[in-house]
């Protein structure tokens, strides 16, 4: 490879990385789009057969009792929910309530100790 | 104020006061040898006086107003315009605060030698830059950025999947393009990457590939050219909302603007637990030199759909990549140190940096277009989330529904937006893998 580059023209060699770059880019990403269009169907029913209905501990979503429930109505809940935690805050009571807080006599602000002492 | 003035006479009196009584002059027979022999008789009245102009001039020759350059003083001011835009406009302002602090930081002028400046081994800043240049920091922003990512959308319509590869064009074609301006071939991959429109990817594959320790075939040292690559692509990622708009209008038609796509189906627990687990173990076997960075991604995601291990999920994506992204802001922009960064070099960067990430939008758009021919009724794409196939999470999902709002105020893009602009972030890992492994 390293010899490769010194005999030829860097452009050309460009060239060859640019479509084979987008080439496997694209097949890539063509490949992962596939298995998930029709793999993960089938890996989600060996998974049906192979624990055949011992999976109770991962509560399923069921999805076809929820069909009306689509990705706008969730965001609506999701908003108000937000809306009501961070607005939540206002609605405090509006007493304050001031407590004097006893404390040691502690001299690090003091008056009576300074530079210029004139007693 | 009175304790302050009686403070600083006595003070000055004694500084002064020093040299009078020959405490100091063993220092100045030091270096004032040949002045002493010489000048004997008032040695005493010019020494005092002396010694305080030389102090005065050592300590200016060693203040920034000394070694100031105009460089130093244009990055400061490129500095003061990140952090400007990043306060005022609201452009990323997580990145743009931190990039622009390190700009300042980083043109500070100073005397060399004293481990003080980013590239001098030992001093604090070179420790953390050292993350940026053995590209440490990335696959830790991918770990954060793969525990905060719902890949659902994705996986309800896998074919949007497409236009995230579409996208990096703008990679391969910058790189082509960085070829015809005469940089050699890592250069150019790693300024082509810039068209990912991925700031971790960018700094990742340009601390690989042009790092300023690497030899070429020849026998040339190849430029250290993270910085401009790192700030290019930062850049231009927070002004996405600037770039990207235009070119939707100019390319998209009006009827197009307004296609509804049908409310993606919902994707159980148990999808979203399998896709990372597939896709790292797919992606990665197609282009292993992107396993820091797919690797992460992928292992952040897994952490936050396992359902079992939310706590490190939480961290991933809270205060791990908010320590990251502060370390990399602060070092990327202090690395921009006016010597080194203000090259003809950077300027060709910053071109070619902006015409990537123009092709890579077009490529998106003009991508999603060409699937329309293919798609029928219902199933037809708005051709404006192919804008969102550049990576920029969140940033071009969120211009492309605020544009899509625009032409149709009820046409809600974000979701669908989210599953390119997801893809993207795959796309150009694998994209940066690729280039990696051809001239790594």
């Amino acid at each position: 490879m390293t010899h490769l580059l010194l005999y030829t023209d860097p452009i050309s060699e460009g060239y060859v990385i640019l479509f084979t770059g987008l080439l496997i880019v694209f097949t890539s990403l063509v490949l992962l789009a596939l298995i998930f269009n029709y793999g993960l169907p089938i890996m989600l029913y060996v998974y049906k057969i192979i624990t055949k209905g011992k999976d109770k501990k991962i509560s399923e979503i069921k999805v076809k009792g929820d069909s009306g429930f689509t990705g706008e109505l969730s965001a609506v809940i999701g908003a108000s929910v937000h809306m009501y935690l961070s607005e939540q805050h206002d609605i405090e009571s509006g007493i304050l309530t001031i407590k004097e807080v006893k404390k040691a006599y502690s001299p690090w602000s003091s008056k009576i100790y300074g530079i210029q002492n004139r007693l | 104020m009175k304790k302050l003035i009686i403070i600083f006479s006595a003070l000055s009196l004694l500084i002064f006061m020093r040299p009078v009584l020959g405490l100091g002059t063993d220092i100045n027979s030091a270096t004032n040898a040949s002045v002493a022999t010489t000048q004997v008789d008032n040695f005493e009245e010019e020494s005092i006086i002396d010694e305080a102009l030389d102090g005065i001039k050592t300590f200016y020759s060693y203040t920034g107003f000394a070694n100031s350059s105009s460089g130093n003083v244009i990055m400061i001011i490129i500095g003061i315009v990140f952090i400007y835009l990043g306060i005022k406009f609201d452009y990323e302002p997580l990145l743009l605060i931190p990039i622009g602090a390190g700009v300042i930081i980083g043109n500070i002028p100073f005397v060399a030698g004293n481990q003080t400046g980013i590239y001098e081994t030992g001093s604090v800043l070179n420790y953390l830059y050292f993350g940026v240049v053995k590209g440490v920091y990335p696959p830790l922003i991918f770990l954060g950025i793969g525990a905060m990512t719902d890949f659902s959308s994705l996986i309800a319509n896998p074919k949007l999947m497409l236009l995230g590869g579409a996208a990096q064009i703008g990679v391969f074609a910058t790189f082509l393009g960085a070829l015809y301006l005469g940089f050699n071939l890592p250069e150019s991959g790693a300024i082509g990457i810039i068209g990912g429109a991925d700031g971790p990817t960018a700094i990742f594959l340009s601390s690989k590939l042009a790092n300023g320790v690497n030899v070429l075939a020849d026998g040339t040292t190849v430029k250290n050219l993270i910085g401009p690559i790192a700030i290019a692509a930062y850049s231009y990622m927070a002004l996405v909302p600037v770039i990207q708009p235009p070119l939707m209008r100019l390319l998209i038609s009006k009827e197009d603007r307004k296609i509804r796509m049908k409310p993606p189906r919902a994707v159980t627990q148990k999808e979203k637990m399998i896709f990372p687990v597939v896709a790292l173990i797919l992606t990665t076997f197609i282009s292993p030199s992107a396993l820091p960075l797919l690797g992460m991604l992928f292992f952040g995601n897994l952490l936050k759909e396992s359902g079992r291990t939310e706590r490190l999920a939480d961290t991933a994506r809270t205060k791990l990549i908010d320590i990251v992204t502060i370390l990399l802001g602060v070092t990327v922009g202090a690395s921009t140190q006016a010597d080194i960064f203000i090259t003809k070099d950077s300027m060709l960067i910053f071109g070619l940096g902006a015409i990537s990430f123009v092709i890579a939008t077009c490529g998106g758009l003009l991508f999603a277009k060409f699937m329309n021919l293919f798609l029928k009724g219902d199933n037809k794409i708005n051709p404006l989330i192919g804008a969102a196939g550049v990576s920029a999470v969140p940033d071009s999902a969120r211009v492309v529904h605020t544009e899509g709002l625009k032409s149709d105020p009820n046409n809600y893009l974000l979701m669908h937006a989210m599953a390119p602009n997801v893809s993207g972030v795959i796309g150009s890992a694998i994209a940066a893998g690729i280039i990696l492994s051809f001239l790594g």
